[in-house]
């Protein structure tokens, strides 16, 4: 166990280096942040003296070493744009990412687990039929587009829910259903395919056979032998909107989460703030993958882990 | 003695020829027995063709511009016309058109990636699953540590610096994408490395990459193409939505998601401009999500008996039904 | 998990029935901004968020009326002018700060000195950059020394915000402001909203609106959606298109320009008469009425709008004559021609539409435009390129001071950033200017270098654009030329 720690923190700590150089190596070798950061009518020393507060007048190796060294620090710099610490709008943003993430897979959850169980109990039946291809139309719809959508039909014409934002606990749900989808949709089919597998096993034949609750063989029973490959798709989830699939979400609903800020930190070309927050979901992937690897071993104990 | 051995070949060559006639046979009988298979492959034939012809179909110039006629409504509208079937967007452009040249795009996009992310990916993992030792190693390290990047921020930055495009789409997507071929290949190597047969040719003295090319990846080859066509989608789904952020196609050429983000300004007068290359995006990925599962059907032995005996149970069932109606209306 | 899950949406949904209905209602409006405030700190930074909550906190020592004269603020009157470079403030008498601070000449100094102070690095020093000191005269009275003389100091005093002398050291300034204006920050919840409300104690006029909420949504079409759901009363950059769905709208002429930069000293954009038919080509109604569904205002021929210091009424636009254009392109002999024109897509309103809307036009009258549209990064290498300047660069030029100085500096003027030309009179006309303190003298170099600089066509004008504002039908406000939001002139039914 104590090796697989090592090697699991080793192999993170790869990934984390190996994804902060691309980024800094991508954002100097071709951007040149303190001409946008600048008004249109500055003068050219202005934009030179900006340049050297910035550190960029200095050669790459130099620059290399303070980036290095911040890494280690925990501590990027102020962001350009908003000029304070690049972490802490890190730290602001991230619960609002965390919280969609919960949220949207949370309903996914709640939804695809008993729907895939009712229709694994009768393939091939009009609900399992229904529920198939309801889950093909749910991947196959673009996000943005069902955000889109949903603003039009919630939120402008029923008026039943808000647009954008994210003041009351009522804005998240336009936001998390979006995310839900597709998420959903695969959950579903995964779901209905690992039942049918574990409902076909002589074990479950055995336990109807010995006239226990129904619910008790198929919850208590089927799901939990199922659960592996479920918790694995949901891990997969959570690393995926933290990976930046949560970008479009919040894009459409104006959701003040990590993912907006990527994209208005790219906008501005805001480097700081970039490297802050690649960083951050390095590590939150990370993070993931290990945790996914415990519960594993805690479901099943005889899971051999290298 | 080489007459008789061409005559031998020549015969053989027919008789695969013939079973190739047959598969395909057996293949169309499969799918008219799967609704929605049929369906799928149906809407993909056309979207291809769509986008092969696509100058000669489009009623317009997809750029063109006519300030005048901006906005027009679909034609079953009162103030729609002909001229624009689903309306014109904010520029007075048909959206028609630009829904047909859009498909150029997507499905551009979706196949070179496909193939250049495939290419590598299988490459990768043919080398790592039939080499082993260090090289496997060290392409399954790269697999892992790519795989735990966070893609799609990255894929962001890397296009929000080197500047947007078709080209740098489509190598970017490439760069996210080549992980999952070089898992599956691996492993399937590994399994096919077991058997008999390649075993045999190491034995007769093969070099390894004629082993690895002529002898295993064929094997491959159904399992590979349904992951290549759900790839496809997922590709297709995601050029949409970097153009939707601003950062895939960039005007003047035309794609829907790029279509979906300049319309949906507009969106609260004008729902077509949102709506027509919205359908489009998830008419084409539903199709090839459609031929993949059915792909995975009939690829699967295991799931073709089930499915043929459900069919079965499914005709026998009418037929009874069918018998006891007919019963009980006669006497 | 499961149960987790479930009670999750069950609290969610708790949460809907108890808060729908909840906004937009009430004495209180909400207002949708584009970006947020990234700090609250009047005086650092360039950013129309902040400026936005912000001229609701803080008073200026000068305002502009909704038509854009200047007018005492804080001061008692007018400034008057010592001598060349010394400008003397009355202040009014009984004002304090929200904290209870009074305003007093040290407060204004202080924010003087604090707003020029280089190590302070504020991004608004170009409004106050030819300041170079202040001194208190007496309590209510100060001294503004200016470096060499400078005519349009007023316009820049109406860009400064007075703060706090005392509070404005700690270091929670940033976040939670204290002004001597009608509303004060209730609170800002980063990334969500910020909250004002009426300050009871305010020395002007009272406003009607007892509380403000800002909500910051970047996308238009999100705006749009909430101003449409009823949960906005105001946003802005309502799209010209929508004024008619919306339930109210609000149009002012803004202060933005689009123009077109022809290069004067190399390629066929070097002949004059090339230059003038590129004006004659373009027809600039049509522009307003198509693109801008008439909110739009056709340029008469010069960056200046007309509530503008500097605005020569004699001017008037090159009128839209094909025939003429063709003539005179024959003339130079540039039939045929190709004129690089550079453009961008997605930072002005309509920019993209209007650089292929003109390559169009001139492409009727012989001169084929090849359209080259950056991102905005690359865009600014062009515009900012003094080495190899391109044929032709769409720019949309803003004018926050509503002075001549800043738009002819920048575009007029011989080496300025965005300047195409090498015309040595027209640019000591313009330093002329810049140094003159005789108001009659001024006005008269400005309207030569207007005539001159329309006369040599250096710019293909085309609009002055109208901002406007989608309204919730309760809302009345009749909108400013200056573009700012003060909640303290709007009304709610």
């Amino acid at each position: 166990m104590g090796i697989f720690i090592f090697k699991r923190l080793i192999h993170g700590l790869i990934v984390i280096l190996g994804v902060t150089l691309i980024v800094f190596v991508v954002t100097r070798m071709v951007g040149d942040p303190v001409k946008v950061m600048l008004p249109l009518e500055s003068t050219q020393e202005q934009r030179d003296a900006f340049k050297k507060q910035l550190g960029l007048d200095r050669p790459i190796p130099v620059q290399l070493v303070n980036f290095l060294k911040d890494i280690a620090r925990l501590d990027f710099g102020d962001s350009l744009w908003q000029k304070r610490p690049a972490m802490e709008i890190v730290f602001e943003k991230l619960p609002l990412t965390l919280a969609l993430t919960a949220v949207g897979v949370g309903l996914a959850c709640v939804f695809a687990i008993p729907l895939g169980i009712i229709s694994a109990l009768r393939p091939g039946g009009a609900l399992d039929r229904l529920t198939v291809f309801g889950s093909l139309l749910g991947l196959s719809m673009p996000q943005f587009w069902m955000g889109l959508l949903f603003i039009l039909l919630f939120a402008v014409q029923l008026r039943i829910l808000p647009t954008s934002g994210s003041a009351t606990p009522s804005h998240i749900i336009l936001p998390a259903l979006t995310m839900a989808l597709p998420t959903l949709a695969r959950l579903v089919m995964l779901v209905r395919s690992s039942m049918i597998d574990e409902l076909n096993q002589p074990y479950v034949k055995t336990a109807f056979a010995r006239g226990l609750p129904f619910v008790r063989v198929v919850g208590g029973h089927a799901l939990k032998n199922a659960g592996l490959p479920i918790m694995t798709l949901i891990g997969w989830e959570v690393i995926r909107s933290l990976a930046g699939y949560s970008v479009v979400v919040e894009t459409v609903f104006a959701w003040p989460g990590i993912g907006l800020t990527a994209i208005q930190a790219i906008e501005r070309e805001d480097l700081i703030l970039i490297q802050a927050i690649v960083f951050t979901a390095a590590i939150s992937v990370v993070l993931i993958n290990i945790a996914m690897d415990f519960i594993y071993k805690l479901i099943d104990p005889r899971l051999k882990l290298t | 003695m080489t007459k008789t051995k061409a005559n031998d070949l020549e015969q053989a060559l027919s008789r695969s020829r013939y079973e190739w006639v047959d598969k395909l046979k057996e293949l169309g009988r499969e799918l008219r027995r799967d609704t929605a298979g049929f369906i799928g492959v149906v809407l993909i034939t056309a979207l291809v063709l769509m986008a092969v012809f696509a100058p000669l179909i489009s009623p317009h110039d997809p750029t063109e511009q006519d300030l005048t006629a901006r906005l027009v409504p679909p034609v079953w509208y009162e103030k729609g016309s002909w001229g624009h079937v689903f309306g014109t967007d904010h520029l007075g452009r048909d959206i028609l058109s630009r829904a047909i040249h859009g498909s150029r795009v997507s499905l551009w996009v979706g196949v070179s990636v496909v193939s250049l992310a495939g290419g590598f990916g299988v490459v990768m993992g043919l080398l790592a699953g039939y080499l082993g030792g260090r090289t496997d190693a060290f392409i399954m390290r790269w697999v892992d540590t790519q795989v735990a990047f966070p893609g799609l921020l990255l894929a962001l930055i890397i296009l929000a610096v080197i500047g947007p495009s078709l080209t740098t789409v489509v190598l970017v997507l490439s760069l996210n994408g080549w992980m999952v071929y070089g898992r599956m290949t691996r492993s399937a190597v590994l399994a096919i490395r077991q058997s008999p047969y390649v075993e045999a040719a190491e034995v007769v003295g093969c070099r390894w990459p004629r082993i690895i090319f002529r002898h295993i990846l064929p094997n491959l080859t159904s399992s590979l193409l349904t992951l290549g066509i759900l790839e496809f989608a997922r590709i297709v789904l995601a050029e949409a939505a970097l153009s939707f952020l601003g950062l895939g196609i960039q005007p003047p050429a035309t794609s829907w998601g790029l279509d979906v983000s300049m319309g949906k300004n507009y969106m609260f007068m004008a729902w077509w401009l949102v709506t027509i290359p919205g359908c489009a995006i998830g008419i084409t990925v539903l199709a090839i999500n459609l031929v993949a599962s059915w792909l995975r059907l009939i690829s699967d032995p295991q799931e073709r008996e089930k499915q043929f005996a459900r069919h079965m149970a499914g005709s026998m069932r009418k037929a009874m039904v069918l018998k006891a109606e007919t019963e009980r209306r006669q006497p | 998990m499961k149960q987790y899950g479930f009670l999750a949406v069950m609290a969610i949904l708790m949460a809907v029935v108890f808060t729908t209905g909840a906004w937009a209602a009430g004495d209180g409006i909400t207002i949708a901004l584009g970006s947020e405030p990234t700090t609250l700190d009047p005086q650092i930074r360039e950013d129309g968020g902040e400026r936005a909550v912000n001229d609701n906190i803080y008073d200026t020592v000068l305002t502009r009326s909704p038509k854009g004269e200047l007018m005492p603020s804080l001061a008692a009157a007018m400034p008057t002018i010592q001598d060349a470079t010394t400008w003397e403030v009355k202040l009014r008498p009984g004002i304090t700060f929200h904290n209870g601070e009074p305003l007093n000449a040290d407060a204004v100094v202080y924010s003087i000195k604090r707003v020029i102070d280089p190590k302070f690095n504020s991004e608004q020093i170009s409004f106050f950059s030819t300041i170079k000191d202040a001194v208190k005269k007496d309590d209510l009275t100060l001294q503004v020394i200016t470096n060499g003389s400078d005519p349009i100091l007023p316009s820049r005093l109406y860009w400064l915000k007075v703060v706090p002398p005392v509070y404005s050291k700690d270091p929670k300034f940033a976040e939670a402001p204290i002004g001597t204006g009608p509303y004060r920050l209730v609170s800002w919840k980063r990334g969500q909203s910020i909250e004002l409300e009426r300050h009871e104690g305010y020395w002007g006029k009272k406003p009607d609106i007892k509380a403000v909420n800002y909500r910051f949504v970047e996308e238009p079409g999100t705006r749009l959606a909430g101003l449409m759901a009823g949960e906005f009363d105001l946003i802005t950059n309502l799209l010209p298109e929508f004024t008619r769905q919306v339930p109210k709208s609000v149009n002012v002429l803004g202060l933005e320009h689009p123009i077109i930069i022809l290069n004067a000293d190399s390629g066929i954009t070097k002949d004059v008469r090339v230059r003038q038919a590129l004006n004659y080509a373009v027809d600039k109604e049509a522009l307003a009425r198509g693109l801008f569904e008439g909110f739009a205002q056709v340029a008469q021929g010069q960056l200046l709008s007309p509530s503008f210091f500097g605005y020569n009424d004699q001017v008037k636009a090159y009128p839209y004559d094909p025939a003429l254009a063709q003539k005179l392109i024959k003339e130079a002999g540039a039939e045929g021609a190709t004129v690089e024109l550079i453009g961008t897509s997605g930072r002005w309103l309509k920019d993209r539409d209007l650089v292929e809307a003109v390559a169009a036009y001139w492409k009727k009258a012989g001169i084929n435009a090849n359209v080259r549209i950056f991102e905005f990064n690359e865009y600014l290498n062009r515009l900012f390129d003094r080495k190899t300047r391109a044929d032709a660069i769409f720019v949309t030029a803003s004018n926050e001071l509503l002075d001549a100085d800043k738009s002819f500096s920048a575009y007029y003027k011989s080496g300025g950033t965005g300047a195409s030309n090498t015309d040595a009179a027209l640019a000591g006309l313009i330093d002329a200017a810049r140094t003159e303190n005789d108001v009659k003298k001024r006005t008269g170099l400005y309207h030569q270098a207007v005539k001159l600089a329309h006369d040599q066509a250096y710019f293909v004008w085309l609009l002055n654009i109208e901002d406007v504002y989608g309204l919730s039908k309760r809302l009345e406000w009749p909108g400013r030329v200056d573009a700012r939001l003060l909640v303290g002139e709007m009304k709610v039914n």
